[in-house]
């Protein structure tokens, strides 16, 4: 496996690397390097995750009132609720991050993007926003877009997001490595430090603002978003993303917890051979998570693969391509 | 867990191709929690219900008051649209596990979630 220079390095942002894993099957990458990272970095995850996207915000309050969804790959389910006239089903592999949906309210499940658990053609629309590129083989992610055009009826649109390989300024990637791993570090920050065991803290009900951050003593970097979450003196959280377009935002914390966030990260980080930085020396895990970063048109490529459905719009945004398909 | 979801959800396991809907739920615990009722989305949902599976599935949880078949004016029945809205969209289940009618297979639900993953061997 390899490992990140930098990741040693708490006062380094963690850089994207190669995912060099000859030895694993797509299926052993994406458990290792997918589902348990965000396991295991689902509340910190949640926390930096409440800002819809416009382009989804638009596709979703255009739908008809009364129509119904599926949110592939929910997350904290995040653009569940955008649109209240709409009824949206989410699912996750993660079921920490699936808790943090329902206790929100919304309608949500654990399963397989490969496996969905629905009736043929019954949903009127679906999302699955920053999801594909989570899978490790073109298969995979061919499988993955098929499934998604299984469970939505005829002249359904779909909006899929993912990661772009041409992406400029607030990241450097090698533009000939297509598949890599981005670091979620966590550093420590020297306040009473939290636990942020299995069970992940919960967020308040149709607040997407309000968010309990279990790792009171962490602070989070993280080179997607580029978010630092830490912990002030008056015992608030804030947010202070280093985009220019968002503004600092606070965030109230419900709950003290008790033991050592930083142990259990540690040994999260440790159990799913992650890159791992002795606690001894710093106390910084750091997840690496798979991404295929896709290249222009690439998306486009394997909608057409699939015979059953027709681009009708394409864009970049945010570093990302997106499309919304129409299905035949 | 809404019971509109599970109408929606059948078993996956591969190979399971007939009679894998609707999944029985056993041992359930249930919960009324009140919510905002919405005309279209009820009328939309006419069209993609499975009624006999829906009216099946809560006789069996003792909730008797859904008319067999579906009323020939159910679009515009306010009476109807109202139970079904309460059953659909108000019921929700907070534990308990489906299980398929064609491989027996058993998904639990837990805290309202329903665990559909399955086993690798399985997908």
């Amino acid at each position: 496996m390899s490992h990140n220079k930098n990741a040693r390095n708490p006062l380094h942002k963690p850089s994207p690397f190669q995912a060099d894993t000859p030895d694993m099957t797509p299926e052993q990458k994406e458990q290792v390097h997918v589902h348990n990272v965000y396991q295991a970095i689902a509340p910190h995850f949640s926390a930096t995750r409440y800002k819809p996207w416009p382009i989804v915000e638009e596709f979703l309050k255009n739908m008809p009132s009364g129509s119904i969804g599926a949110d592939v790959g929910c997350g904290n389910g995040k653009y569940i609720g955008v649109n209240p006239k709409l009824f949206m089903v989410g699912s996750d592999r993660s079921s920490n991050l699936v808790g943090i949906c329902s206790e929100r309210g919304h309608e949500a499940m654990v399963c397989d993007g490969l496996a969905l658990p629905y009736r043929p053609e019954l949903f009127d629309f679906a999302i699955s926003i920053a999801v594909i590129h989570h899978f490790t083989s073109p298969e995979r992610r061919l499988a993955a877009i098929e499934e998604i055009l299984r469970v939505v009826r005829p002249g359904a649109k779909v909006l899929i997001f993912v990661w772009a390989l041409e992406q400029t300024g607030r990241r450097d990637f090698d533009k000939n490595v297509q598949d890599v791993f981005v670091p979620w570090a966590m550093t420590k920050k020297g306040e009473p430090t939290g636990r942020a065991g299995s069970r992940p803290q919960r967020v308040g009900r149709n607040d997407q603002r309000t968010t309990s951050l279990t790792a009171s003593g962490l602070s989070i970097t993280e080179s997607v978003d580029q978010f630092t979450i830490q912990r002030d003196q008056s015992q608030e959280l804030q947010i202070h993303p280093s985009a220019s377009t968002l503004v600092s935002t606070p965030i109230s914390t419900p709950s003290l917890p008790t033991a050592s966030a930083q142990e259990d990260a540690y040994v999260a980080a440790q159990m799913m051979n992650a890159n791992v930085v002795d606690p001894a020396e710093s106390a910084t895990p750091v997840f690496n998570r798979y991404y295929h970063l896709f290249h222009k048109g690439e998306l486009e490529d394997l909608v057409a693969q699939t015979n059953k459905a027709s681009v009708v719009q394409a864009g970049y945004d945010r570093d990302n391509w997106w499309c919304i398909l129409k299905k035949d | 867990m809404r019971l509109i979801t599970h109408n929606m959800l059948q078993c996956h396991v591969r190979g399971c191709n007939a009679n894998n809907f609707p999944l029985e739920l056993q041992e359930v615990v249930l919960e009324q929690e009140e919510a905002e009722m919405n005309e279209d989305f009820l009328r939309n949902m006419l069209g993609k219900l499975e009624y006999d599976a829906l009216v099946a599935t809560c006789h069996k949880l003792d909730i008797n008051d859904l008319p067999v078949t579906l009323p020939e004016d159910a679009q515009y029945n306010e009476e109807f649209l109202q139970i079904l809205h309460r059953i659909i969209l108000e019921t929700h289940v907070k534990s308990g596990k489906m299980v398929c009618p064609n491989c027996n297979h058993t998904y639990s639900i837990r805290d309202g979630i329903p665990n559909m993953l399955l086993a690798e061997h399985e997908v």
